[in-house]
C-alpha cells in the first residue's frame, strides 16, 4: 500500500497542446471519462465489425506494469491490443504511437491523447532521451505500454525487422513483456486504405517474457528484440 | 420559470441600467485600448527594454481576453454569470487537484466536482437552504466514500485535500455567484471584482516602491508590510469612492441608511476586501510553497495558472457576501427556487 505523497501531476505547468504531446501526461477526470467511453465503443466495434477472437487471454497480465508488443500492419493494431484490457487500467495503458502521424496536427493530437491515451514517439529523431523517459516512467509508476518493435506498419503483411529501441525500455528490469500476434488487421485496414473492411481479426497472446538478466546495452537490446520476434513468429505459426 | 426570474437570468436589455456598470465598461474599454499605446510610447522613449515590453504585452493580451470573458457574462444576465463562475470554479479545482496530486484519487475528485456543480445549481436556483446544506453533506459524503476504498493509509490526507478543494472552489467561490441573485448584481459584482483586482495591483506597486520589511518572507518573499498596508489604505479609498455610486439616494432613504452609516459600511467593506484579498493571495502562496511549485499551471500566459490570478477572489467572495447579506440581504427580492419550484 502506497503512502500518500503530495506529488503534482508530472505535466503540471504545461499548456494543453503541450500536455497532449508530453510523455509525462497524466489523465484527469475528463480524459478518464473520455477513455472509458472511447474504449467501450472500440470493444463493441471490434466485436461486431471484426468479430474479434482472442486466443490465450489468460496470458494477459492483470497487474501493472507490463508491455504488450505485437506485429504491426494496421492502424487497428493498437486498438485491438488495448481493447481486451480491463477498464480500470485505461488511464495507465499507453499505446506508443508515431509522433509524425498522430501528434503533429493539434486536433489529431488531442484525440490521440484524450481518447486513445497514446504517447508520441518521434521516429525521425527518436532520441534515446525519449526512450529513457519512457523507461523511467515504467519504473516509477504502475503503467503499461503497447508498442510495435517494427517501428512502422508493414506494407505487405509480412513481419519486418525489429528495432532494438524496445530493449532500452525493459532490459535489466522485471517488467513482463507479453508477445502478441495480430492476424487479419492487414486485410481489414492496410496502410493506404481509408475505411476498415469487415474482416475477422484474431489476437493471439503468448506467455510473458522477462529480461531481468539482459544487460542494458546494445547487445542486450538486440537479444531482447530477437527473443520477442521469435516468440511472435511462433504465435503466428501456432495458428496456421 | 417566472417572468421575473427570466428577466434576472437573461435580461440583457438591463445591462446598462446602472450608471456604474456603464461607466466601468466604458472605462475598461478605454484602458484596454490605451495600454498598448502606452507600452509603445514607453518602449519608444527607451524607458523599458525589449524583454520587459514583451512581458508587458503578454500580460496585456491575457487581460485583453480575461476582461471581456468576465465582463460579458455579467452584462448578459445572472444565468451566464453563475454559469461562468461555475466553470471558473471547476477549472480552479482542476489546477488545484493536478498540483496537489489529488486528481489521482478519481472518486474523491468526482465528488468534489459534483459538489461544485451542486452548489452552483443551488445558486442558480436561488435556494439558499440547499446552498447551505450542500457543503456539510458533501464533506460527509467525501469522508464516507473514501472509507469504502479500504485504504486507510493516507486517508486523512486524501479526505482533507478533497474537503479543502470543495470548500475553497465550491463553497467559497460560489458565494461570488450568489451575488448574481440580487436585482442590483451587475454593479455590485463589477465593483467587487474591480476592488479585488485593484487591491492586488496596489499591493504590488506600493510594495515595489517603498518598504523593506517583509510581510511573511517564508511564504512570499517579495511581499512587504508597506505594500500590504498601502493596499489596505488605497483599496479602502477606492471602495468608498466607487461605493458611493452603488445605491441611489432613494434606496438609502427608503432603507433608513444615512450617508454617514453608508460611509462606515463602505470603509469596513474596503478593509475587509483588502485584508481578506491579500490573505487569499497568501493562502495560494502557501499551497505553492508547500508543493514546491512556482505557478499553479500554464493556463494564462504571463500570469501562470488561473489560480495565480483569481486567488484573492476566493476568500473575498464569502466574506463580502456575508457582510453584505448581514446588512442588506442578497437575493431576497428575487424569486427563490427558480427551477425546483417553491
Amino acid at each position: 500500500m502506497d503512502d500518500w505523497r503530495f506529488e503534482p501531476a508530472r505535466d503540471v505547468g504545461l499548456t494543453e497542446p503541450q500536455r497532449w504531446r508530453s510523455l509525462r501526461r497524466e489523465s484527469g477526470l475528463v480524459s478518464t471519462a473520455i477513455h472509458i467511453v472511447w474504449w467501450a465503443f472500440i470493444r463493441t466495434y471490434l466485436a461486431l465489425w471484426h468479430r474479434l477472437r482472442i486466443v490465450g487471454r489468460e496470458n494477459l497480465p492483470s497487474r501493472l506494469p507490463f508491455v504488450l508488443v505485437a506485429n504491426h500492419a494496421s492502424h487497428l493494431d493498437a486498438l485491438v491490443l488495448a481493447a481486451p484490457l480491463p477498464w480500470w487500467l485505461r488511464d495507465r495503458i499507453f499505446p506508443i504511437a508515431a509522433g509524425d502521424v498522430f501528434f503533429e496536427v493539434p486536433a489529431i493530437a488531442a484525440f490521440a491523447a484524450l481518447a486513445v491515451n497514446a504517447l508520441p514517439m518521434w521516429r525521425k529523431n527518436c532520441g534515446p532521451q525519449a526512450l529513457r523517459e519512457l523507461r523511467k516512467r515504467l519504473a516509477d509508476e504502475p503503467c503499461a505500454y503497447i508498442l510495435f518493435p517494427e517501428g512502422g506498419r508493414s506494407r505487405d503483411g509480412q513481419i519486418r525487422p525489429f528495432k532494438s529501441g524496445l530493449g532500452m525500455l525493459v532490459a535489466g528490469t522485471d517488467v513482463p513483456v507479453v508477445p502478441c500476434h495480430l492476424q487479419g488487421c492487414f486485410a481489414a485496414l492496410r496502410a493506404g486504405s481509408k475505411l476498415p473492411r469487415p474482416m475477422p481479426i484474431e489476437l493471439r497472446v503468448g506467455p510473458a517474457l522477462c529480461f531481468t538478466n539482459a544487460p542494458n546495452e546494445r547487445g542486450g537490446w538486440e537479444e531482447i528484440a530477437a527473443a520477442l520476434r521469435k516468440a511472435i513468429e511462433q504465435l503466428k505459426d501456432s495458428g496456421s | 420559470m417566472s417572468p421575473a426570474a427570466r428577466e434576472q437570468f437573461f435580461g440583457v436589455q438591463h445591462a446598462f441600467d446602472h450608471p456604474l456598470t456603464l461607466w466601468t465598461t466604458i472605462g475598461l474599454t478605454v484602458v484596454l485600448a490605451a495600454v498598448p499605446l502606452v507600452i509603445f510610447a514607453l518602449a519608444r522613449t527607451q524607458l523599458i527594454d525589449a524583454k520587459l515590453r514583451y512581458e508587458l504585452f503578454q500580460r496585456y493580451y491575457s487581460w485583453l481576453v480575461m476582461v471581456p470573458l468576465m465582463l460579458v457574462p455579467v452584462l448578459l444576465g445572472a444565468f451566464w454569470t453563475i454559469l461562468f463562475i461555475c466553470g471558473l470554479s471547476l477549472l480552479c479545482y482542476r489546477e488545484y487537484a493536478r498540483a496537489t496530486g489529488l486528481f489521482r484519487e478519481k472518486l474523491i475528485s468526482l465528488l468534489v466536482v459534483a459538489g461544485i456543480i451542486g452548489l452552483n445549481f443551488a445558486v442558480l436556483d436561488n435556494w439558499y437552504r440547499l446552498f447551505v446544506a450542500l457543503t456539510p453533506l458533501f464533506v460527509a459524503l467525501i469522508a464516507a466514500v473514501a472509507v469504502l476504498e479500504d485504504r486507510p493509509k493516507g486517508y486523512i490526507q486524501r479526505v482533507a485535500l478533497g474537503v479543502l478543494g470543495l470548500l475553497l472552489f465550491g463553497t467559497c467561490l460560489s458565494h461570488l455567484g450568489y451575488f448574481a441573485n440580487d436585482s442590483n448584481y451587475r454593479p455590485v459584482l463589477i465593483f467587487l471584482v474591480l476592488a479585488v483586482e485593484a487591491n492586488d495591483v496596489f499591493a504590488y506597486i506600493v510594495g515595489k516602491s517603498l518598504g523593506s520589511r517583509k510581510l511573511l518572507p517564508n511564504t512570499s518573499p517579495k511581499k512587504t508590510l508597506a505594500g500590504a498596508l498601502g493596499a489596505v489604505v488605497l483599496t479602502t479609498i477606492l471602495v468608498v469612492a466607487l461605493g458611493q455610486f452603488l445605491y441611489p439616494q432613494s434606496y438609502l432613504d427608503t432603507h433608513g441608511v444615512s450617508r454617514w452609516t453608508e460611509l462606515r459600511y463602505l470603509t469596513t467593506l474596503g478593509i475587509v476586501v483588502s485584508v481578506v484579498g491579500q490573505l487569499g493571495d497568501l493562502v495560494l502562496s502557501s499551497i505553492k510553497r508547500d508543493l514546491g511549485l512556482k505557478d499553479m499551471g500554464g493556463t494564462i500566459p504571463g500570469h501562470g495558472g488561473l489560480l495565480d490570478r483569481f486567488d484573492s477572489l476566493i476568500l473575498v467572495a464569502p466574506a463580502a457576501f456575508h457582510y453584505a447579506n448581514y446588512f442588506a440581504g442578497i437575493g431576497i427580492d428575487q424569486p427563490a427556487k427558480v427551477f425546483t419550484g417553491g
